[in-house]
């Protein structure tokens, strides 16, 4: 798999390469808003990690630039925290995500991974957080190596916490997702469902757990050792 | 005493004021100097009619000798006066013709003949009565030849003209101090309104702060003599905004410098395998990545002025910011809740600043809070929201200081560099929002904030 980093600044550039062809990735670097454009134009990458803050134009005309000439690959973004109007731009000029700087290596891969995995992305449509897999197209789940079977609306869940993993999961999305499993009114709230799935994940021995965040939703993350 | 007085206002009425007493004094004075010396020449003049009349009635008798032979009135009036006016005149030998009284024909015997031009004496003590006699000595043709005429009045005997005088400067002295008081009134007026521009210039210079750096002191009005104090201190504004601006842009810069190296080595940390120290090395890298963040943030705040006119939803706001940090909080071993009405509440804001603002709130309550223990959100309808924790709550006497910059409470562990409740307090200020700390009624600090609704 190929990627494009667009990033100025070599010693970050470096790093992200070392660390993204560590997991399998090939990394080609572009320096400038010009060398990205000619890059994306010459080699058709499977994501694109892009700095919006670049020496010679802003980012956001690449992402623009891109678009506008039918690349779909998934690109995210890096911003600055104080740059809420750029973040905003950028996903409204066509970028799948969003990272503020400065970021931790392993969110950034986490992410890259969970863009590839979207449905049409290249890595496929298998999920993996901590001993959990789950086969998205054939809805099969296996917990430490053990296949496990929930009800559908569980899974479901689950799905939505693993592609989020270790980040919210407002409940209004859930409620959506849910909604679309079967026109019936579901009797079980939400709340309901999580509480199976939070009993079924600990009997099964997953090394996840799901926290709720009271008035919010919920987020699934690793269990502590 | 213009030492004394430090109103210029003050100072300029009361000199005005001493101006008009000292001159309606002076012309007062004037005026009764004047009506004095008219007086004066009024009663010589007198002297000299009568001299006049005396002479008219002085014929030659039988034996060619001079004799007075007054009409009856007159005579009646000088005899009936005799002490009070009186007169001699004398032939051009200097034998006496008349006198109205002995005491008098004695005394002019004494003296040269009169000339043409009237000559004016003054006796003191004299006659029977020591009164004192103010006369006139004129030299006057007769039907019996030259002679020398003397008419006196006794002092005292224009009582009539100084008392008309007197009335006179005592109907004047009385309008003196009204006079006075509508010129104090009127010149504490005026000077009010020429100082007004300054009164103007200084209430403009009372709305410059360190938020309103641009600000100047309005030229228009003011008055000449004060203009190039308004003009040097808007040159000096000019400097100190120039100096400012040059603070800004270095704090702004540092932080955005610092910002790539810091990416830079929490990349490297984060692919370095760790022991303890590794983790230690991390939180301390975090906290720098805070510090530079709200470096960032102040800066910001400090140079661009918020625009805090887009409506906001602070449920949703909320929501999100709630939702962006519970990680951060379950890392931290904490929770995080959001409770409160669960539908749009819209205030009028900058959504950017009031997520900064929660964000330092829900960081401020997460340091302070137990572990185990919950951080609570609560938005209320009326464009409220509240941070609430479980920790030790904020000490009455600290809590004047909690958002000034840099500011860290005594019995702090060593988190944070005190920025962000200062950063929470300019973004509540911009807004025109109200914040209060107070205990909550279980253990733990409470932060209330409340905006303008929209």
């Amino acid at each position: 798999m190929r990627l494009l980093v667009i990033e100025d600044e070599d010693r970050l550039s470096g790093i992200l390469k070392s660390k993204l062809g560590e997991i399998g990735f090939t990394v080609d670097i572009a320096g400038s808003a010009a060398d990205a454009s000619a890059a994306l134009e010459l080699i058709n990458y499977d994501a694109a990690i892009l700095d919006l803050g670049l020496p010679d134009g802003d980012g956001l005309a690449v992402l623009t630039a891109a678009r506008q000439a039918g690349k779909g690959l998934p690109i995210l973004i890096l911003t600055a925290r104080d740059a809420i109007e750029d973040r905003v731009a950028g996903l409204n000029a066509g970028a799948d995500d969003y990272l503020t700087k400065p970021f931790a290596i392993s969110e950034l891969i986490a992410r890259v991974k969970a863009l590839l995995r979207r449905p049409g992305g290249v890595l496929g449509m298998t999920l993996e957080a901590g001993n959990v897999r789950l086969d998205t197209i054939g809805r099969e789940l296996t917990i430490a190596g053990i296949p496990a079977r929930l009800s559908r609306r569980e899974l479901a869940i689950l799905e939505q916490m693993m592609r989020r993993f270790g980040r919210i999961v407002p409940k209004a999305v859930l409620e959506e997702k849910l909604y679309g499993i079967d026109e019936e009114p579901d009797s079980n709230p939400i709340p309901v469902h999580v509480h199976h799935l939070r009993r079924q994940l600990e009997a099964t021995g997953a090394s996840l757990m799901i926290h709720t965040i009271r008035g919010v939703g919920y987020i699934l993350a690793e269990t502590k050792a | 005493m213009s030492g004394r007085i430090k109103s210029l206002q003050l100072r300029l009425t009361v000199e005005l004021a001493a101006l008009f007493f000292v001159a309606s004094c002076l012309a007062v004075a004037g005026l009764i100097y004047s009506a004095s010396l008219t007086a004066g020449s009024l009663a010589d003049r007198e002297l000299g009619l009568r001299a006049e009349d005396l002479a008219r009635y002085v014929s030659l008798d039988e034996n060619q000798k001079p004799r007075l032979d007054l009409p009856p009135p007159l005579k009646q009036a000088y005899s009936a006066a005799a002490q009070q006016s009186v007169f001699a005149i004398r032939d051009k030998d200097g034998h006496l013709v008349e006198a109205s009284t002995p005491e008098i024909g004695a005394m002019i015997a004494r003296w040269p003949q009169a000339d043409t031009e009237p000559s004016y004496f003054h006796l003191s003590k004299f006659g029977p009565l020591e009164r004192d006699y103010s006369g006139v000595s004129i030299g006057l043709d007769s039907a019996a030849g030259p002679l020398s005429v003397l008419v006196a009045e006794a002092s005292g005997s224009d009582q009539l003209v100084h008392s008309i005088l007197r009335e006179f400067v005592f109907d004047i002295a009385w309008y003196v101090p009204p006079f006075v008081a509508l010129a104090l009134l009127l010149a504490a007026f005026s000077v009010r309104r020429s100082l007004m521009p300054l009164r103007t210039a200084s209430a403009q210079a009372a709305a410059i702060g360190p938020g309103s750096i641009a600000l100047r002191l309005p030229e228009a009005g003011v008055p000449t003599e004060a203009l190039p104090l308004v003009i040097a201190v808007n040159h000096a504004l000019d400097r100190l905004e120039q100096g400012f601006v040059i603070q800004r842009r270095f704090t702004a810069n540092a932080a955005h410098e610092l910002r790539t190296p810091l990416t830079i080595i929490t990349a490297r940390l984060d692919t370095l395998e760790g022991n303890d120290q590794l983790s230690e090395l991390r939180e301390e890298v975090a906290r720098m990545n805070r510090l530079v963040e709200q470096l960032l943030c102040v800066a910001r705040l400090d140079s661009v002025a918020l625009d805090v006119s887009s409506p906001v939803d602070l449920h949703e706001l909320a929501e999100e910011v709630v939702g962006s940090m519970a990680h951060l909080a379950l890392s931290a071993c904490r929770t995080i809740a959001l409770t409160g009405v669960d539908h749009p509440v819209l205030v009028t804001g900058s959504a950017a600043a009031i997520a900064d603002a929660l964000r330092n709130l829900i960081e401020n309550a997460l340091a302070h809070t137990a572990p185990g223990t919950e951080v609570i959100v609560e938005v209320g309808a009326e464009g409220a929201i509240s941070v609430q924790d479980s920790g030790p709550g904020i000490p009455a006497e600290d809590r004047p200081h909690i958002f000034e910059r840099f500011w860290r409470g005594k019995g702090v562990r060593g988190r944070g560099a005190g920025l962000g409740l200062a950063i929470v307090m300019e973004i509540v200020r911009a807004h025109g929002a109200s914040i209060t700390v107070s205990d909550r009624v279980t253990r733990g600090a409470r932060f209330d904030l409340r905006f303008r609704t929209a």
